[in-house]
């Protein structure tokens, strides 16, 4: 048995070839470096450079494209902020209903007996399976403002065309709906699997004890599901930061470029103005504020522990 | 706690008319698809007065103007060799840390986690670039590569098997069996609904892919099912819902079949991966 060394442990304490572990890891190894690390150093390379996607490496310019961004007053700096503030927008707005709206149908869901559950389960989570630009082509057709379904059936009850995709409001509320529809599913099922955790024997107790609807809540099911919880709130903040195709298909950034979202502004920074250094330095400080906020929020939402 | 009847009866009346709202999009997309263009313009009716299918033919008939089927072709090669690309990396790395002898096995096992929490944003468009650089752009290779660096996979799987009791394998070992007999015999038996979850997830997230598939390809020829429909969503196409509804169906029934198939892996699996 060549690949095995074994300590002779009759126990069974088996010690394995470190050659074999090591072949065995390397696929996966050569990917992670190749795919994840490279482009990870390479973009902070790039960063500190003035850097064109047709034209390359321009030379060295220390911290000077992230200097431009950060400081007022130039191209750079003005459509990062217009970035960054309707990303911070859609993010203020969107992570209570993603959160809110799929617990409540969690709540919903669990109380469906067993042998229905399961299909209200797959219903409420087949959203999953539908692609951002397949959500996003189903709502600018309902959404749009001549011809749109939602102000066809609006017209037959009487009332007046609303032009949703091109106005404020109504554009960031269409964009949110989506966005809504095509999330909540996952976020739920994970609700529903941290509410089948929860330990009936307390329900019951507490009935006896006379608690009523809001008070289990609060006191049993709400603490026990509060770590899946927390986690979905963050993987939303995520989520929403990353705000990319429901914006770029469904507004076009529009209306007057308020739901040009940071990534659409990376994008185009990458692609319109072939300014990849600018691009990379923009997307590591977008990467660093999501780390921040992130960790903010587990430091908070733990700190009593 | 017993609900009373009547209690259980109203639950699911209002569960089935949250369900039929939630469900109209696809019932949308699904009725427009066979409307002609001036009844899909002007209705408030869901179901359609005159059937037609002339959106699919405009789609899907020889001499299309849409390839449609080429984008969908394209999106299975690279989401089918994509996915096992990432399942038989994911394996063999997970299985390596947490049974064999890794030498730096705790740094290795750090930096799968550490890179979960990097944003896809910061690596993706230097990534393009060294794509770029190699002449790969508007090829299949990086359609496919990029998602073997993921480390979520490793980590669903690494977590699962540290759970598991090592007994059988011990066992076989002594009886003489190869790290691959037991790899092959005893471990991949046990791991298998995770790997089934992995599988699934993984699937979903290339077919779903929008943002790179639409950075790495240029030609029509290439591109993925995603990117097309994003195209269309964009460009003059747009002007007919109903064919733009019909292009948006064949590019997302795959993925739903699927997802039907598979559902119930699926919707333990998610357990795992969340909890964590």
């Amino acid at each position: 048995m060549p690949f095995y060394l074994t300590d002779g442990g009759v126990n069974g304490t088996m010690k394995i070839s470190r050659t074999w572990s090591l072949i065995m890891y390397l696929p996966f190894l050569i990917c992670f470096v190749l795919f994840l690390i490279v482009p990870l150093v390479y973009g902070l390379y790039i960063s500190l450079h003035n850097w064109s996607v047709f034209g390359g490496n321009g030379g060295f310019v220390g911290l000077d494209n992230y200097i431009a961004i950060l400081t007022p007053g130039n191209i750079y700096s003005t459509a990062f902020y217009l970035g960054l503030k309707n990303t911070l927008i859609f993010v203020a707005i969107s992570v209570i209903p993603l959160v809110m709206i799929s617990l409540a149908l969690a709540l919903l869901v669990d109380s469906i007996p067993n042998k229905l559950k399961v299909y209200f389960r797959t219903i409420f989570f087949i959203s999953y399976a539908v692609s951002v630009t397949a959500v996003s082509a189903i709502f600018k057709w309902l959404f749009t403002g001549n011809g749109g379904y939602v102000n066809n059936v609006m017209n037959t009850m009487g009332l007046s065309s609303i032009n949703w995709l091109n106005e404020q409001p109504y554009a960031w509320i269409a964009i949110l709906v989506a966005t809504v529809w095509w999330t909540i599913g996952f976020n739920m099922i994970l609700f529903i699997n941290a509410l089948d955790e929860v330990d009936q024997t307390m329900y019951e107790a507490s009935s006896l004890d006379g608690a009523n609807w809001w008070e289990k809540f609060s006191y049993i099911t709400f603490p026990s599901i509060k770590g899946v919880f927390v986690f979905l709130t963050i993987i939303s903040v995520i989520a929403s930061f990353n705000l990319y195709g429901q914006t770029l298909l469904i507004t076009a950034g529009g209306p007057a470029q308020s739901t040009q979202s940071l990534i659409m502004i990376i994008q185009q920074m990458v692609f319109n103005q072939n300014n990849l250094g600018i691009g990379s330095a923009m997307a590591i400080i977008m990467g660093m504020i999501m780390m921040a906020i992130v960790a903010t929020q587990y430091f908070y939402s733990f700190r009593k522990e | 706690m017993k609900k009373s009847k009547t209690q259980t009866a109203i639950v699911v009346i209002v569960a089935s008319i949250i369900a039929l709202l939630f469900l109209l999009p696809l019932i949308f997309m699904l009725f427009t698809s066979f409307k002609a263009l001036g009844e899909a313009m002007s209705s408030s009716a869901l179901f359609p007065k005159s059937w037609t299918a002339e959106n699919y033919g405009s789609i899907l008939g020889i001499g299309a103007e849409v390839p449609v089927l080429r984008w969908l072709f394209n999106t299975g090669l690279v989401t089918l060799a994509g996915t096992a690309l990432v399942v038989f990396v994911d394996v063999l790395a997970a299985y390596s840390l947490a049974r064999l002898n890794l030498p730096g096995k705790k740094f290795f096992l750090s930096i799968v986690v550490a890179a979960l929490t990097v944003p896809g944003i910061v690596t993706l468009f230097p990534a393009f670039y060294l794509f770029r650089q190699f002449q790969l752009i508007d090829t299949y290779a990086p359609l496919v590569l990029i998602y073997s660096a993921n480390t979520m996979g490793v980590f669903l799987i690494y977590s699962f098997l540290r759970g598991f009791p090592k007994d059988l394998e011990e066992a076989a070992f002594i009886d003489g069996a190869s790290v691959l007999q037991i790899l092959r015999y005893v471990i991949f038996p046990a791991i298998r609904p995770v790997v089934a979850t992995l599988s699934v997830l993984t699937f979903l997230t290339i077919y779903n892919d929008f943002l790179w598939p639409s950075v790495v390809t240029s030609s029509d020829e290439m591109k993925t099912v995603t990117v097309g429909v994003a195209n269309l969503v964009q460009g003059a196409n747009f002007v007919n819902p109903g064919r733009m509804m019909a292009a948006t169906l064949v590019a997302t029934l795959p993925a739903l079949i699927i997802f039907v198939a598979a559902n119930r892996y699926f919707v333990r699996s998610v357990v795992s991966s969340g909890i964590k």
